[in-house]
């Protein structure tokens, strides 16, 4: 597979038509999301917030980022992309992870009121 | 376009190069970096309400369990994979737009637009069945349903490999109250949640005041106040969300078209490409939306 992903790489600087990675490519990331759609789904009945508070949440979480780094590299062709693409990808993410940060480092040390 | 040809030497240039551009490659590039920050736009756009989430639920998971028990998990789920095969066929559109295919661009295209319509649909039931149970946020929206005049009926689905226990609650749930004034309305049983949390001893410092009245009970219409919030947080992302998929629906119908009359080729299916950004983005908010709103509870109920 790995194999065969490199090729397409390298073809696809030689040609306009680049391939990525195909049909059968595609249908092993769909498949990857359709199991990841499943996974999410029985996991949430299972009482996992007995390990410590929040693992189920966790655990739907770490599904849903790898959903999304599959199709952010595949589906979105970012693999192929420019370096300026994987720099724009990735800034987007830190700054939303500086808003979650920064808001919660707020909310988290204050008394705690209701709204 | 009178000047083209004045402004070009005889050399060949393809026909989808707009004039500012070296080379098609040029020419993607731009459109895609242009694209990409649009889209990290987007993703500020949806973090702003996903930090809305964050500082609610980190205050009241109680109360946001407790929403999250009222909306059905099935057509959840149904509409992630809706949107999953929405997004594989977008995929093979861009996939046979490179090859200059024609024929299954078309065809890709309708069933994309087709499992973005299934997606609004589904979309559709669902708001349909929180406006009869009392639901919509703002009181006076809801349906109206007079004294005595309230049954037992079974909307939601049962499936197969719910487990029997879970089923039952299931059916409770559907129960659906008299609601005079169609306000917002939450049911007593919401409340064993939080008399479970007491129990376990794992209420938040912000829960422990703000479910309870002065006399140290649960106030069920304090409590009601915070599951609204969650209502207000599900009925704004995921209505936002199918805004972006009726927009994209627009998108679709023209790229439609445009694969209609053959625009594209293997030197040029930039806008396919950039339409199928859009489309993957708005798949991958759901993927987030899905188990954030629909999953948060299902481990309480046995």
């Amino acid at each position: 597979m790995a194999n065969y992903l490199s090729e397409e790489h390298i073809e696809g600087h030689e040609h306009e038509d680049q391939e990525h990675i195909g049909i059968p490519g595609y249908l092993v990331v769909f498949g990857i999301l359709v199991v990841g759609t499943i996974l999410t789904y029985f996991t949430s009945f299972l009482d996992l917030d007995k390990i410590f508070a929040g693992a189920n949440t966790l655990l739907a979480l770490l599904i849903a980022f790898t959903k999304m780094t599959v199709v952010v590299l595949y589906f979105m062709h970012v693999r192929w992309s420019s370096r300026l693409v994987w720099l724009t990808a990735i800034a987007g993410f830190f700054w939303l992870a500086i808003m979650f940060a920064f808001t919660m480092q707020d909310y988290l040390t204050r008394s705690s009121g209701t709204f | 376009m009178a000047n083209h040809a004045d402004t070009h030497d005889d050399h060949y240039h393809p026909p989808g190069l707009q004039h500012q551009f070296d080379d098609m490659k040029q020419q993607m590039d731009s459109v895609t970096i242009g694209m990409w920050a649009f889209l990290v736009q987007e993703i500020m756009f949806f973090g702003g309400l996903f930090t809305v989430y964050l500082v609610f639920r980190s205050r009241y998971p109680m109360a946001f369990a407790a929403g999250s028990n009222h909306l059905d998990p099935f057509w959840g789920g149904l509409n992630t994979l809706v949107l999953i095969v929405s997004s594989l066929t977008m995929a093979l559109t861009v996939y046979y737009a490179q090859k200059g295919n024609r024929n299954m661009q078309v065809i890709l295209i309708v069933l994309t637009m087709l499992f973005g319509t299934v997606f609004l649909g589904v979309k559709a039931v669902e708001y349909n069945d929180k406006y009869n149970h009392g639901l919509i946020p703002v009181n006076g929206w809801n349906k109206k349903i007079k004294e005595g005049e309230h049954t037992t009926e079974k909307s939601s689905l049962t499936l197969p490999f719910e487990t029997k226990v879970s089923a039952a609650s299931e059916e409770g749930k559907t129960e659906v109250h008299a609601n005079p004034k169609g306000n917002f309305q939450i049911e007593d049983k919401d409340l064993e949640l939080v008399q479970n949390a007491v129990n376990g001893n794992y209420l938040t410092q912000s829960e422990k005041i703000g479910y309870f009245n002065a006399n140290n009970e649960i106030d069920k219409g304090m409590f009601t106040g915070k599951v609204q919030i969650f209502f207000w947080i599900y009925f704004v992302m995921t209505g936002l969300h199918a805004l972006h998929m009726i927009i994209g629906l627009g998108v679709m119908l023209w790229l439609l078209w445009m694969a209609w009359r053959g625009t594209f080729t293997a030197q040029y299916f930039a806008p396919v490409e950039i339409a199928g950004l859009y489309w993957h983005f708005v798949d991958i908010v759901w993927i987030f939306l899905f188990p954030l709103l629909y999953l948060l509870g299902r481990h309480f109920l046995h």
